[in-house]
């Protein structure tokens, strides 16, 4: 048995094979796990909005051990994420971390996000230092704004 | 991230969209890579970290397991795999190929050290892994 406290080094070994395979598949791949986790979320987040992802994530924090400030305001959810635990056990680890690990985040929750009505923005401050910003809009319009700040 | 549903999930497609030998490459991949220093120390006749290994985890992650020596032989038995134990609470279909993950890694774990270790799945959720010194 792979520990659960290991997965994300298997994950980390599949992106490898999968993406020798050609970009395409990767892509293919993380979107079939989104999908996976909609049976699970999906229709939590479509039902209860910006609260169900806030109280979501809260548990992830606790559970998980993330370094993180969440927020909730009236326009969105976010993630301010000071440490990833997920790509601080791929660097610490007797492999080399896969170069786009940081994207497997964005691309198992942007179909969740788009099965939920809700808008991803993915703020990848750095793919080889564990930190990122995530925000989830009820708005598309203004989620494409502070995209492109 | 609810790992065991991802890694079921993860098996499931990897298995269906390329195949069984792709599936092992992954987890070949995991046993040379990931757990290189459990290897090594194998290849150097130490099956200490290994052992220590098992236990740690099945007991993180509550399994039950007993681990008893016979001779030259460690059996390793699990009697209630925590992963297979999530994913039926969970009412999850259970890939087909979940357990190759286990027979493959040991597999793979072994590839040229003085070690074999087999791997027999007993059951849903039980299995027997054993290492012993190749004849």
């Amino acid at each position: 048995m792979i520990p659960s406290d290991h997965f994300v080094r298997y994950y980390n070994e599949v992106f490898k094979a999968v993406d020798s395979l050609g970009r395409d598949h990767l892509y293919a791949y993380w979107r079939k796990l989104g999908e996976s986790q909609i049976q699970k979320i999906g229709e939590k987040f479509r039902k209860g909005g910006l609260e169900a992802c806030y109280e979501y994530w809260k548990v992830i924090k606790e559970e998980e051990n993330c370094d993180a400030q969440l927020s909730l305001t009236d326009d969105y959810f976010e993630l301010d994420m000071k440490r990833c635990p997920s790509l601080s056990k791929v660097l610490d680890n007797d492999a080399s971390p896969f170069p786009l690990y940081c994207d497997h985040c964005m691309g198992w929750i942007r179909p969740v996000m788009e099965y939920a009505g809700l808008h991803l923005v993915f703020d990848i401050n750095s793919r080889i230092e564990p930190r990122c910003r995530i925000r989830i809009y009820k708005d598309r319009f203004k989620a494409e704004l502070f995209q492109a700040e | 991230m609810d790992f065991y549903r991802t890694l079921n999930a993860t098996i499931s497609y990897i298995a269906e969209r390329y195949g069984e030998d792709f599936l092992k490459k992954t987890f070949r991949m995991m046993a040379h890579d990931v757990y290189r220093s459990i290897r090594e120390d194998l290849r150097k006749g130490d099956p200490k970290q290994l052992i220590e290994h098992w236990a740690y985890y099945f007991d993180r992650e509550n399994g039950e397991y007993e681990i008893c020596r016979q001779g030259d032989e460690i059996n390793f038995k699990v009697n209630k795999c925590p992963a297979i134990r999530y994913l039926q609470e969970q009412h999850i279909n259970i890939s087909p190929h979940f357990c190759s993950q286990t027979v493959e890694v040991n597999k793979a774990l072994a590839e040229d050290t003085p070690f074999e270790i087999i791997t027999k799945i007993t059951g849903r959720g039980s299995c027997r892994q054993v290492i012993r010194k190749r004849p």
